[in-house]
């Protein structure tokens, strides 16, 4: 014997249709011992073909598992190779070097300690895990640790690295799901009348049913595969699945095991949907179904057709349709003792398979029992609807035939092939070359409506459950046992029975169980299979993994045009939103004291800029801000604070004219993007009669704030233009100018810190140049660059509330302590009835400034004000010690009767100690007057 | 007006239930003898008491405490689909008390130990799990609500603290807390407490023990018209037929204003879709919840090995329950943000729900201007969590019509009077 007959015992001779390559050997592992199989074997079949029978044990009884659909959604192969867990054994080709085990096994797949679940099987029936451990709570961990052990999962690692994903965008005429026969005839005939066809197909290969089937198949699929490839407006994905159809033919389809990805996932948009996904055999319900040796009749044809795989010795095949003729056809053909073939439309049937680790016998309806390795069963068919579902039908049951057909479906969803109706090979062909030529004149959107001929019904027997239990889910070990007792325990509609069970909720989506679960459950109920109704197909069709779906994370990180500069000095970074920002670069104390005493600059390039242009902008600042915006010059800024309607503080930020109809919004950084759609929604919704045009300019402009009593000094070294004296170009103005020799660069002096200080936004491109020449022309001067958490320092010391932290959700404008820009004479603006109405109560939380009586405690942030035992009056929002000062400050939140400057409020730290802090005058603890940022 | 004197408490009556315990599933499994329904079905009578309009977790509870706490049995629970149909068959079973405000703390923390009791009260096993809850906050103002949500918790006796992510790391092996991260992870509030429940089995349970005392669960039962007469609920029409009653409680969540309308009572309520997913099984690794409200998504894991997902809810109001693509891959890409080692796991299933936002992220509760006609709305997106507090205050507000003090401040008129419980900053993500 040779050293492969050894190794694949099972290999048969050439077969006419097989599709692997007997040149290319591969090994790989199997449970760790070392085996062999082909290039174009799957992993089970080179399995098989060495003589593996059981691939995994089963999730809740741990019974032994062998092949059963030998398909992408066989149950009975989910595997873990290499860090990849529930690989599709049956689908997943082999290749060489692949470390491969089984998943649900311990100690090792031949003794599972764990099958002695199957002992005590009729005591942990449906729901079982319900009815016990109820009490005490304690012993909950108990029953988890019960539970996971079910869990039958394959291995995840936390070191297992991320792979390489991506997306792909198709805007095809025509897709037509599944590559049979209907298929493919439907994308030439598409491709024919004109339109762009994607043809996307689950299995490795094009041709559907054709590949295991006889000479005559063969050379018809040849003749196809032929059309196809000489069709130049056919796009053909393999192993590839469209798993979602959503709103509009939005369309989700994966391609798995590309070149350079895993996965991948292709979104497109199609005119028209064919789903030609043919039909799924189903597999019969029978005490012993799920033994191994037990499978379907399709099953047994790809193995032997396609993978040259002898799937047994001695037969017995149960069929209910030319199919499962077909298979007992080749059985005999490769030399397969076929003991006995059970003609369901003769009433013949089978009763029960008996053995463990594989069959070794089946009883029939007639009492006869046989012995036999191998057992098939050709039950019917089932539609996987899923598709239609997702575009809205809903399939009707049809009894003669024995299986669901599409009912109403949009016009741009068309069904052909097995899933649309019965016929030979010849009537689905004709309804398929109709359906892909209208597919393609539907997507054109002209010519004249293609008839596509009606496809009758077809007969076939109804039979799903034989007189035996047998399971039904096959990932979820669930018999028509559990289904029964759950119907009697009123769990008897369908979804109920689904949830009570977990039927059809396995990585097998219902594909093989769902139809089987409801003949099942309509038997319990006395209702007929089409009163009982299937459960919601839901997406996907099959499992996406979530690489596929994130693709590469395209959420980019924004730096300002200095972030190099940032970065050679040292500055800490501090991820605020989308935005990377230097937090500090050395002592923020320090680098406050420089801003107070000679000058700094800061980078505040996120802050959110809307350009705004056209004669209705001041009206719209006018609805948008509480305060009033008619009167305001050119050059000149102004503060302002906009609401939600509900009142409550949305952002706040200063808006200056630049020219006649033209003005620049700032907004906060992270209130940049909320802020513009909120412009926007005005706009477009509310007011589309108004001229504005809004441009958002946030990266447009490199932004950065010079501050600090000899800022006014350094700027008159660099700017040209702009006359800087204080009486020309005063507090909240704006002016346009030269800045470095860059143009187009505007300031305007307004005061965050609390300082003497200048807001330059310059071009974006120069940015980096307008920061540099600063620091180096104010070297003299004392300029160094502060960080956001200076900048926080300084805005607290001077009482500037910072939206979002000194506001919470519900804080109405009032309770921000702004009261003196609210206008509540103005026509209208967003929010005013709510803040019409919050004027006249006095029941709300206001922001107040406050201080530690002990001034070398700072508060930590969120500390909570309050009386009695634990009755909350208010919490600290903001907190730091202030080096301007020497002493500890705050804002705060206080309840209404402790607004009152003076009035002390007890602050419990986190740590659990109280503190006492006294109401100040006013949020402002550093120069209230303002005389510096004035001067 | 109050329920139970009319009629005859006990017209129902109460039928004895077969118990659950391992040694009845020993003996029965033994004996293979059957058990018997966990809840009947009836016809519809004429009349009752109480009818309950919504067969998800707080209608059934409302029946359950009306019944077991109060005596008050002749009660029905009307659901058009079958019981747990809507959200509460849809939800993530995220329970949990760490809550910003202290009435909304209370009241959670007040649910959150009944839940713990429940397996036992209603001898069927509702699986919850108090594996803990963290709540990430990628930036520093995240974890300042992080900071107030502890002290509130602590100030009302609920164990909540922020943790650092070396602590989150050591809970969550799985989690990049590394500061390259796109979103680094600066800490979390950590609950223990939290956890999450098997949700269908709360809705069973319930159905189950309300049945045992004679409440009628009628499934397929879907209320058309209410009738009101001098500003006074007097009977219900269904398409199974008319029930007169003095009480209607409005239990129907994403469907609650439809309701509403029909007695012409106002509610600040609208119905936006809520989706969810989940994965194919893996190797259990994950035992706390994960919730990032920066990222918009939540992870926790079932003991079967799925790992279930969620975020907020779609920015659109619709009836519609259906999934969509965005979701998923905007979801999948955050979960691989903070979970790098899980791209090859397989998304298995997508679905949708729908949630009765309320302005406040806070529940409405109460009597209504109509008389007889009461409100358990505005569930949102973090309504499960609150079944048995609220089916307890219900049914002691409907029994005696006196408002209990735990959910006084989630009546109708908070909006008319400016009295928010504001709850954003607790619940927008991770329900
Ligand atoms: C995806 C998702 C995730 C969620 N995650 C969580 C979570 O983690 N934690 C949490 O606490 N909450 C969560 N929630 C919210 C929670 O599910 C709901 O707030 C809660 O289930 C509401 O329960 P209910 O009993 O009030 O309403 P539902 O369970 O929605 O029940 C209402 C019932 O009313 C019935 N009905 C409607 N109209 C009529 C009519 N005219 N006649 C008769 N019957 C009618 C419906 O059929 C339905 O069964 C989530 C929700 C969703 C959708």
């Amino acid at each position: 014997m040779s050293l492969t007959a050894v190794a694949a015992p099972m290999r048969l001779d050439a077969q006419p249709g097989e599709v692997i390559e007997r040149g290319r050997p591969l090994s790989f592992r199997w449970n760790g011992a070392p085996r062999v199989g082909f290039a174009g074997d799957t992993i089970a079949s080179a399995l098989a073909a060495s003589g593996v029978r059981v691939f995994s044990r089963s999730f809740k009884y741990h019974r032994p598992r062998g092949l059963l659909s030998a398909s992408y959604h066989d149950p009975g192969c989910m595997l873990q190779v290499d860090d990849e867990p529930n690989v599709r054994g049956a689908h997943r080709r082999l290749r060489d070097g692949m470390d491969v085990a089984s998943q649900n096994t311990w100690p090792s797949l031949r003794f599972d300690v764990r099958a002695a679940n199957q002992l005590v099987g009729r005591f942990i029936g449906a729901g079982f895990y319900y009815k016990t451990f109820m009490k005490p709570q304690v012993l909950l961990p108990a029953y988890q640790s019960v539970l996971k052990r079910f869990s039958a999962g394959g291995r995840t690692s936390p070191d297992d690295p991320r792979d390489y994903y991506d997306k792909r965008y198709a805007h095809p005429d025509v897709v037509v799901a599944g590559a049979g026969p209907a298929g493919i005839t439907a994308a030439l005939a598409a491709a024919e009348s004109g339109a762009q066809v994607l043809l996307v197909e689950e299995e490795h290969d094009l041709g559907g049913h054709l590949r295991w089937g006889g000479t005559e198949d063969l050379a018809r699929l040849h003749q196809l595969r032929d059309l196809i490839a000489a069709q130049p407006a056919i796009e053909v994905m393999t192993n590839s699945v469209v798993v979602g159809r959503y709103d509009g033919n939005w369309l989700a389809i994966v391609q798995r095991e590309l070149p350079h990805a895993c996965e991948r996932l292709v979104k497109a948009r199609a005119k028209v949907l064919v789903v030609a996904a043919g039909l799924i055999e189903r597999p019969y319900v029978f005490q012993g179904n799920d033994v191994p040796g037990v499978m379907l009749s399709t099953a047994v044809r790809r193995l032997i057709n396609l993978h040259a795989v002898r799937p047994g010795h001695r037969a017995v095949v149960l069929s209910a349709n030319p199919e499962g003729d077909a298979a007992a056809e080749d059985l005999a053909r490769i030399g397969v003792e076929v003991r006995r073939v059970l003609d369901v439309r003769r009433g013949e049937d089978l009763v029960a398979a008996r053995g463990g680790g594989g069959v070794r016998s089946v009883q029939c309806h007639d009492g006869a029992r046989i012995d036999c390795d191998l057992v098939v069963t050709a039950a019917g068919w089932t539609a996987p609807t899923s598709l239609l579902n997702m575009a809205g039908d809903k399939p009707v049951y049809v009894a003669e035939a024995a299986r669901f057909l599409p009912s109403r479906l949009p016009d741009d969803v068309l069904p052909t092939g097995g899933i649309a109706g019965t016929g030979d090979t010849d009537a689905l062909i004709a309804h398929a070359r109709a359906t892909g030529a209208e597919a393609a004149r539907r997507a054109a959107g002209r010519g004249e409506a293609v008839r596509i001929p009606a496809l009758p019904a077809g007969r076939h027997p109804e039979h799903f459950i034989g007189r035996t239990h047998g399971m039904v889910d096959f990932s979820e070990d669930v018999s028509s046992k559990d289904l029964l007792s759950a119907a009697r325990e009123g769990y008897d509609s369908v979804e109920l029975v689904k949830r009570y069970t977990t039927v059809t909720m396995g990585p097998v989506q219902g594909k093989l169980e769902t139809v089987n679960a409801v003949a099942v459950l309509s038997r319990a109920t006395g209702r007929t299979i089409g009163e009982t109704g299937t459960t919601v197909w839901r997406p996907p069709y099959a499992p996406v993994t979530l690489g596929a779906l994130a693709g590469r994370i395209l959420e980019p990180v924004r730096y300002s045009p200095m972030q190099r500069w940032h970065e050679a000095h040292g500055a800490t970074p501090l991820v605020a939103g989308a935005w990377i920002r230097p937090d500090r670069y050395g002592d923020p104390a320090q680098e406050v004291r420089n801003v107070r005493e000679r000058v700094g600059i800061i980078d505040v390039t996120p802050l959110g800029k809307l350009d705004l242009r056209g004669p209705d902008v001041p009206r719209l600042l006018n609805l948008l801000y509480v305060n009033k915006w008619s009167k305001l010059d050119v050059g000149r800024v102004r503060y302002g604070v906009m609401c939600a309607e509900d009142g409550v503080v949305l952002d706040d930020g200063v808006t200056g004219r630049l020219g006649e109809d033209r003005y620049l919004m700032s907004t906060t950084s992270s209130g940049a993007a909320t802020v513009w759609e909120w412009v926007e929604g005005w706009l477009q919704t509310e007011r589309p009669d108004w001229q504005v045009h809004v441009i958002p300019m946030t990266t447009g402009y490199a932004s950065m704030n010079v501050a600090g009593p000899r800022s006014r000094e350094l700027l008159q070294r660099v700017t040209e233009g702009v006359d800087l004296d204080p009486e020309a170009f005063p507090y909240m103005h704006v002016r346009e100018g030269r800045v470095a020799g860059v143009d187009d660069c505007f300031m305007w002096r307004i005061g965050f810190t609390g300082e003497l200080s200048y807001e330059i936004h310059a071009p974006a491109m120069y940015g980096l140049h307008v920061w540099e020449t600063l620091l180096d022309v104010g070297d003299d001067l004392g300029i160094k660059p502060f960080g956001v958490e200076a900048q926080r320092i300084m805005r607290l010391e001077k009482g500037h509330a910072i939206v979002g932290q000194d506001t919470d959700g519900l804080t109405q404008a009032f309770g921000a302590g702004i009261d003196w820009a609210i206008k509540l004479d103005k026509d209208d603006f967003a929010g005013k009835p709510e803040l019409v109405w919050q004027r006249d109560r006095d029941d709300y939380f206001v922001l107040v400034g406050l201080q530690p009586e002990d001034g070398s405690v700072v508060p930590p942030e969120a500390s909570q004000i309050v009386e009695g035992r634990n009755v909350i009056v208010g919490r600290v929002t903001s907190s730091r010690m202030s080096p301007t000062l020497g002493r500890s400050i705050c804002l705060g939140f206080v309840a209404p009767h402790l607004r009152a400057a003076g009035t002390r409020v007890t602050v419990q730290l986190p740590d659990g100690r109280r503190i006492t802090a006294r109401v100040t005058e006013q949020h402002a603890h550093v120069d209230p007057e303002g005389v510096r940022m004035r001067g | 007006m109050g329920v139970g004197g009319a009629h005859d408490g006990s017209r129902n009556g109460h039928r004895p239930t077969a118990r659950y315990s391992a040694f009845a599933l020993f003996t029965r499994g033994l004996r293979k003898s059957p058990w018997p329904r966990a809840w009947r079905a009836h016809d519809l009578r004429p009349s009752y008491d109480v009818v309950i309009v919504g067969g998800g977790v707080h209608g059934l509870a409302t029946a359950y405490y009306l019944a077991a706490n109060h005596g008050i049995t002749d009660v029905a629970v009307l659901d058009k689909g079958y019981i747990g149909s809507g959200g509460s068959g849809r939800n993530t079973a995220i329970v949990r008390s760490n809550y910003l405000t202290p009435e909304g703390v209370r009241f959670y923390d007040r649910s959150v130990k009944l839940y713990e009791r429940l397996s036992a009260d209603l001898n069927f096993n509702v699986m919850f799990s108090q594996r803990g809850h963290l709540t990430l906050a990628h930036n520093d103002s995240s974890l300042r609500t992080m900071r107030w949500r502890a002290e509130v918790n602590k100030l009302e006796g609920v164990d909540s603290e922020v943790i650092s992510p070396e602590d989150i790391k050591r809970l969550v092996p799985y989690m990049d807390t590394s500061a390259s991260a796109r979103y680094p992870i600066l800490g979390a509030l950590h609950h223990p407490p939290g956890g999450t429940i098997r949700h269908d089995a709360v809705v069973w349970g319930y159905a189950r023990g309300a049945d045992a005392h004679g409440v009628h669960i009628h499934q397929g039962t879907e209320v058309t018209g209410i009738q009101v007469a001098r500003d006074r609920v007097t009977a219900v029409r269904t398409t199974r037929g008319d029930i007169a009653t003095p009480v209607v409680v409005n239990c129907t969540a994403g469907w609650s204003t439809l309701i509403s309308d029909m007695v012409g009572v106002r509610t600040p309520v609208a119905t936006f879709p809520l989706q969810a997913a989940v994965t194919e099984p893996v190797k259990p690794f994950l035992d706390t919840v994960v919730v990032s409200g920066s990222l918009h998504v939540y992870v926790s894991q079932t003991d079967r090995g799925e790992l279930v997902f969620g975020a907020s809810v779609d920015p659109f109001t619709s009836y519609s329950m259906r999934g969509s693509l965005e979701f998923i891959e905007e979801l999948a890409g955050h979960v691989l943000a903070l979970m790098p080692s899980l791209s090859k796991v397989r998304l298995l299933r997508q679905w949708a729900g729908l949630c009765d936002m309320t302005p406040d992220y806070s529940p409405i509760m109460g009597p209504t201007p109509v008389e007889g006609f009461y409100l358990d709305v505005g569930w949102g997106t973090y309504g499960f969590k609150a079944g048995p507090v609220s089916g307890e205050s219900m049914a002691e507000l409907i029994a005696t019509t006196k408002t209990p003090e735990i959910i006084a401040t989630f009546d109708l008129a908070r909006f008319a009077d400016g009295r928010l419980v504001g709850e954003k900053g607790a619940a927008s993500v991770g329900h």
